[in-house]
């Protein structure tokens, strides 16, 4: 009985994933049934697996992954290695949060792959470059979410840390600050994740030599349109994960705050 | 049982005032001039209309705020700032809720010189007090309403304070869970003898749990009336003696009242 409802309540939440990704496939089939395009431009759903499979068993698709992936995952660290003690320090004074603001609000506006050009000249089409451009793209959703938990610390938390032994504001900031800001940090964490991963696609589409970016890249050079599909499935599928294991995270240290 | 045979220090406010300047530069009145004297162990009840300056009042006795003038004296020192020995109950609990149950009670106790085993013990006994100790592993977020005021109770306690300064603990708490905790604190503070300053909006819970009623009148806050309550405990506020005590202090609270409202008519900002 527990068991099953157990099932039934998982299957509620899987569920509208596998409809709304077989409603595409659908959808899909009947365009190419209907229009008839060249294989090389719009090839069918079946296709594409095929290649997919192929692409999974000759290893090209786990290499490129493991690119894309290393350099998200080391720009993305790297980035909130500085923004998230950042935010916490603007979020807990303002004389500091006066200074930085200026230059988050004019530099946050630039998008991620506006700096890809920049990124080249200055980089070359090394991983550096790469580096650089997701750095900016996970930094900014990082900073600002930290930023915000910071500041919206009950007051009374701060208090009650200060009456039971904080007597420092490097005490304060380490016992109450630091964890009252958890849930706003994960929120960053994730959110910047997300951007990182889409900054990623478009760095390598313009400079790299492997990466799930290029084998799309690639794959339009090539005319083979089924290769540049299995690129986006993959990073679709690998940012849905990505997203869903933060959101654990998430639940997991979502504590209410107050 | 007691490891501690204080049973508070007595707490000696003169002259204190608090003023606080608007943003257009102008200097308001909040508080005072407020002078009282507190025993040691006596359990005094702050009582006020909303906004009368009782939780600033507090707010300066636990060292949040710098008084403007005066000086208060806890036993012969003055106040510094902050200080687990003037330990806190606030209305929103104020819980962390990172941490669970145990540590809670254990985060002002950790940094006194104690030994992780002795934090643990004291820790495990003030939960015992208050009842919660098969809940010392549990997040905050499992707890009810009156369960987190009893931990907040348990951590304010367990750091051995002179004073205990309570804002409105039971206020956001359902009239019969408050009914609970009124008895509750006052079990405890007959076993662990401390001087309190509570502070309410409510006369009866003041007339059960008082030695002493102190009326503060509106902005900026002054002491209006006192009252010696010697009714033994535990407290029948229906007596005569306590129904009549509740009529003097609402003659007395019923014009602060009146002069309250008369100035949020004149000051829609007030």
């Amino acid at each position: 009985m527990g068991r099953t409802r157990w099932v039934l309540a998982r299957a509620s939440r899987v569920l509208p994933f596998f409809f709304a990704a077989l409603v595409i496939v659908v959808v899909w089939e009947i365009v190419v049934v209907l229009t008839k395009p060249e294989p090389s431009i719009l090839p069918p759903p079946i296709a594409v697996v095929a290649t997919f499979g192929h692409l999974v068993l000759n290893g090209e698709l786990g290499i490129d992954t493991a690119y894309s992936l290393g350099r998200v995952i080391s720009a993305w660290l790297l980035s909130a290695v500085v923004a998230v003690p950042l935010g916490l320090l603007m979020g807990s004074s303002k004389s500091i949060e006066h200074i930085i603001n200026p230059f988050v609000e004019l530099l946050r506006p630039i998008s991620p792959l506006a700096w890809i050009p920049l990124a080249i000249l200055w980089f070359g089409i090394g991983e550096s470059g790469k580096v650089f451009v997701v750095y900016i793209g996970a930094f900014f959703p990082i900073l600002l979410n930290t930023v915000a938990g910071a500041k919206d610390i009950d007051p009374a938390l701060l208090h009650a840390g200060e009456v039971f032994g904080c007597d420092t504001r490097l005490k304060l900031f380490r016992r109450v600050v630091v964890p009252a800001s958890m849930p706003a940090i994960v929120v960053g964490l994730r959110v910047g994740f997300g951007t990182g991963w889409a900054a990623i696609i478009a760095a390598e589409l313009v400079a790299a030599q492997n990466g799930l970016g290029y084998l799309i890249a690639n794959g339009m050079d090539i005319l083979r349109a089924d290769e540049v599909l299995v690129g986006m499935i993959a990073i679709g599928i690998l940012g849905f994960l990505f997203d869903t294991f933060f959101r654990y995270l998430q639940s997991r240290f979502g504590y209410g705050g107050r | 049982m007691n490891s501690s045979t204080s049973t508070g220090k007595p707490l000696r406010i003169s002259g204190l005032t608090k003023t606080y300047a608007t943003r257009a530069g102008e200097m308001v009145p909040a508080l005072g001039p407020v002078s009282v004297h507190v025993e040691a162990g006596e359990f005094v009840v702050v009582v006020g209309p909303s906004g009368c300056g009782k939780t600033t009042l507090l707010h300066v006795l636990a060292g949040f705020l710098k008084p403007t003038e005066g000086q208060i004296l806890v036993g012969d020192e003055p106040i510094a700032g902050p200080n687990v020995d003037r330990s806190v109950v606030f209305q929103s609990y104020a819980l962390f809720p990172w941490l669970s149950v145990l540590g809670n009670v254990e985060f002002g106790l950790r940094y006194k010189p104690l030994s992780k085993e002795a934090r643990r013990e004291i820790a495990l006994r003030f939960l015992r007090l208050v009842g919660l100790q098969d809940f010392a592993n549990r997040g905050i977020d499992e707890l009810s309403g009156g369960m987190k005021q009893r931990v907040a109770i348990a951590r304010a306690f367990a750091v051995d304070p002179s004073i205990l300064l309570m804002d409105e603990p039971f206020g956001a708490l359902d009239a019969l869970t408050r009914r609970f905790l009124q008895r509750e604190l006052l079990r405890i503070w007959e076993e662990q003898r401390r001087t309190v300053v509570f502070i309410t909006h409510s006369v009866t819970e003041a007339l059960f749990l008082a030695d002493r009623i102190l009326l503060m009148s509106s902005r900026p806050g002054q002491i209006k009336g006192e009252w010696r309550v010697t009714t033994p405990r535990p407290r029948d506020i229906t007596s005569s003696e306590l129904v009549d005590l509740e009529r003097q202090i609402y003659l007395l609270l019923d014009e602060e009242l009146a002069k309250t409202f008369a100035q949020e008519g004149q000051n829609p900002h007030g």
